[in-house]
């Protein structure tokens, strides 16, 4: 399995890949991955890549990813190129309008690319308050909610339970909950 | 006991220098070796070591700390990013003469791409240049082995090694072998030996031979005992094209044959780039009519094979000469070398869909809230018209609120507004200089400038945005805040503003980053003191990083629709991501999915149109 991460500095997009190494370790397999770190995080484009099997390289070719994982729409576009034909796309919608444009469900269609999208700033606003740093964990729920990879709910819950501060951990759960059942039909 | 866990590349490293018995390890931050350091301390607590692990207050006092140390017959490391190099090239280029006690491990991570950093240089050159052995690991996995055989190699020969992980490798996240610290004979006993440690002219009519020697000697080693970082992967019949790659670049390769199901081609990988193999791989070379040389990002293999003429590389532009060797450049390279049809270009849908929803990379920014983008509205409206100088560090990124002007390295911003000064000078204009520099980066390089400035009697306003941290590298300890590293251990504060009175500093004043009206007030005065004074006058602007989360006041803001008459004012000079603006509206607006509620921006517009909500919601 090969998944490509996106969304913009400051998102919490390196806790999702560590949750996601978390999950493939407890089942013995082996992982690859690259993050970005340093002024590149700082409030822009990040994107974090994510194999499991027998890879050498760290980085996800274009057109080889299943899943796109992505935590901003803009991001998701500029990134669609790395998913595979038949691939899925999670992603945190904020404005549907713009994510119906003509060619981009052309090409979304042309590629067979199944989307999986979540209301996710509107899911939090109703049920965290507001607190947008839970995004990371909502769209983990959204994931295993799409059921897009092998990877299920209680895998997730279990690898951010030994990841995530003690004293978020109920919340934490809260929000993955939010996240898997805005996604589960 | 042995098991396994998911680490980061520099983790892995890490790792590895603890397990390899290390007793002293120094560092400065730098993307991307930053992670390495504090997870030295983190093994070496865990696993019970007595090792030293610091920061020094820059890589050239990291290096010297470690190579000194190792005079005394332990082993020890020095980690840096590869422009940290440049910083420790002084005693980096002397250590590599001298004939060693204790084994030395100098990690150098370098950024192909760049992606943190102000060049591309690659530390194999450097390797070269000093003449000392190089591994050049292609996973995570393998960089943490090369931690073991790059102790044993320089003990071994007495001589510097270098691991030179590229940034896939050092933030790549890989399951890797989780061992105890192995067994050795690493006692510190420093014998006096002037010819031995003291680096005069006339020794090294002495070491430059007897390096030479050494280089040779690990040459043949690399030929022959090393051949779990050199070896082949044959092609199936004959081959159609053999690719020699180092580093990471030999990973990507081999994902790529892998997804495209080849066995037509074969390949040499060099996990040891200098001293180059030369046998291995000239034999490599005679065996295959087309061959190119992969790797990042200079030619530093392609350029110590002799004869060049028949080979595919960067010479005669078959590998680019510059950025990262990305899978999608790779695999273009390799298909071109086979004449082979390359498909080029976005899928035209895509293309017109980003152009329609007018969807760019997203630029670096600083954080919202972030306590410099207050400091910049302030020094840029104080004096309009100054040149501003500044420094490497997160506050680099003031450029976005055209409060940046020049930016060379580490400490430059003191040093540039004293050339600035000095040119205004003899052209005989006036023209005020405000330069900006980190508290990390004020301990690094900041001092010595300043020194010179006093000295020489140069005007101009030293702006210290003083967050509290090594920001954008994650955080990192630094003089000027005293934590150590290791469990239980304490350090010392060395406090910015006696550092600059003990310069001779004279103005020096201390305001808070987040009040714009005092922050204007105090540059314009700061200004006019140097001016009057002839001599630097310091003001410090103290915020906590962000990234540090320290409860503060949330005070809401919006932006009223009648006040706001579209000038974009806000969004050029205050440049933040919880503020932007609506082109169909031609309005600024809060965009509340990253505004942290810090308030700084209800000053910032002219027609007063950002204001605070009123009431218990606020």
């Amino acid at each position: 399995m090969q998944y490509v991460i996106v969304g913009i500095g400051g998102q919490g997009i390196l806790f999702s890949s560590k949750v996601l190494g978390k999950v493939a370790l407890s089942r013995n397999e082996n992982v690859m991955g690259s993050e970005v770190h340093g002024m590149a995080q700082r409030g822009g484009s990040v994107i974090s890549h994510f194999k499991v099997g027998d890879y050498r390289s760290p980085l996800v070719n274009s057109g080889d990813a299943d899943v796109l994982l992505a935590f901003d729409q803009n991001e998701a576009v500029r990134n669609l190129h790395f998913l595979k034909d038949g691939g899925s796309l999670v992603v945190n919608i904020f404005d549907e309008g713009s994510f119906k444009n003509e060619h981009l469900s052309k090409y979304l269609e042309k590629h067979n690319i199944k989307v999986h999208p979540i209301m996710g700033y509107e899911i939090l606003k109703e049920h965290m308050g507001g607190n947008f740093l839970f995004l990371n964990v909502l769209i983990l729920g959204a994931l295993c909610g799409a059921e897009v990879s092998d990877i299920t709910l209680e895998d997730v819950k279990e690898a951010i339970e030994q990841l995530a501060p003690a004293k978020f951990k109920d919340a934490n759960l809260k929000v993955v909950d939010l996240g898997f059942r805005a996604l589960k039909n | 006991m042995s098991n396994r866990a998911i680490l980061l590349g520099n983790e892995a490293i890490a790792r590895g220098i603890v397990e390899a018995g290390c007793l002293v390890t120094t560092a400065y931050p730098g993307t991307p070796s930053s992670e390495i350091l504090p997870a030295v301390a983190k093994f070496a607590d865990e696993l019970g070591t007595k090792t030293a692990v610091e920061w020094g207050a820059n890589e050239k006092v990291a290096f010297e700390m470690a190579a000194s140390a190792s005079f005394t017959g332990i082993r020890t490391c020095a980690v840096m990013k590869q422009v940290g190099l440049n910083v420790a090239a002084d005693p980096f280029m002397s250590a590599a003469h001298f004939d060693l006690k204790g084994g030395m491990l100098l990690v150098v991570a370098d950024d192909p791409g760049p992606h943190s950093s102000q060049t591309e240089q690659d530390t194999r050159f450097f390797a070269m240049f000093a003449k000392v052995p190089c591994f050049d690991p292609s996973t995570a996995a393998e960089a943490k082995e090369m931690v073991f055989d790059g102790f044993d190699l320089s003990e071994k020969h007495n001589i510097i090694t270098i691991l030179r992980p590229s940034v896939r490798v050092d933030h790549c996240r890989q399951d890797v072998e989780l061992k105890e610290v192995i067994s050795i004979d690493n006692k510190m006993n420093f014998e006096k030996d002037p010819s031995r440690w003291v680096c005069l002219p006339a020794r090294v009519r002495v070491n430059h031979p007897r390096l030479n020697a050494k280089i040779e000697a690990i040459r043949e080693d690399f030929e022959n005992n090393y051949s779990k970082y050199n070896y082949k992967v044959p092609a199936k019949g004959k081959a159609k094209l053999g690719i020699i790659a180092s580093g990471v670049s030999f990973s990507i390769v081999m994902d790529i044959l892998k997804s495209w199901g080849r066995e037509d081609i074969s390949v040499l990988k060099i996990g040891t780039p200098h001293p180059l193999p030369l046998k291995m791989v000239d034999e490599f070379i005679k065996r295959h009519e087309n061959v190119v040389i992969i790797e990042e990002t200079y030619p530093v293999v392609e350029m110590q094979i002799l004869d060049r003429t028949k080979i595919k590389g960067r010479w005669n532009g078959y590998v680019p000469k510059a950025g990262e060797l990305l899978p999608e450049v790779t695999e273009e390279i390799i298909l071109k070398c086979l004449g082979e049809e390359i498909e080029l270009g976005a899928d035209p849908d895509l293309k017109a869909a980003l152009e329609e929803l007018a969807i760019t990379p997203r630029k670096p920014m600083l954080c919202p809230g972030c306590p410099h983008r207050a400091s910049f509205f302030s020094i840029r409206q104080a004096l309009p018209k100054a040149v501003n100088p500044s420094d490497i560090g997160c506050y680099t990124l003031g450029v976005n609120q055209k409060g940046v002007d020049a930016v060379m390295d580490m400490g430059g911003s003191v040093t540039m507004a004293s050339g600035f000064y000095l040119a205004h000078k003899v052209a005989g204009e006036d023209r005020p200089i405000v330069t900006t520099i980190g508290d990390s980066t004020f301990f690094h390089m900041g001092l010595p400038g300043l020194a010179s400035a006093v000295y020489n009697k140069h005007a101009f306003v030293l702006a210290i945005l003083d967050n509290s941290i090594t920001a954008m590298t994650g955080g990192q300890s630094h003089p000027g805040i005293g934590t150590k590293l290791r469990k239980g251990e304490e350090g010392r504060v060395v406090e910015i503003e006696g550092a600059c009175r003990g310069c001779g500093i004279k103005y020096i004043k201390i305001i808070k980053a987040y009040d714009i009206d005092e922050g204007k007030q105090t540059i314009k005065e700061a200004w006019e003191y140097a001016k009057e004074n002839e001599e630097p006058a310091v003001v410090i602007f103290k915020h906590p990083c962000m990234l540090l989360r320290r409860p503060q006041e949330k005070i809401q803001v919006y932006v009223d629709p009648e006040k706001c008459i579209g000038c974009k004012f806000c969004i050029n000079f205050f440049n933040c991501p919880g503020l932007v603006f609506d082109e169909e509206k031609k309005k600024a607006r809060i965009d509340e999915r990253f505004c942290v509620q810090c308030g700084v921006c209800e000053n910032v517009c002219p027609h007063g149109a950002i204001l605070k909500v009123e009431g218990e919601e606020a």
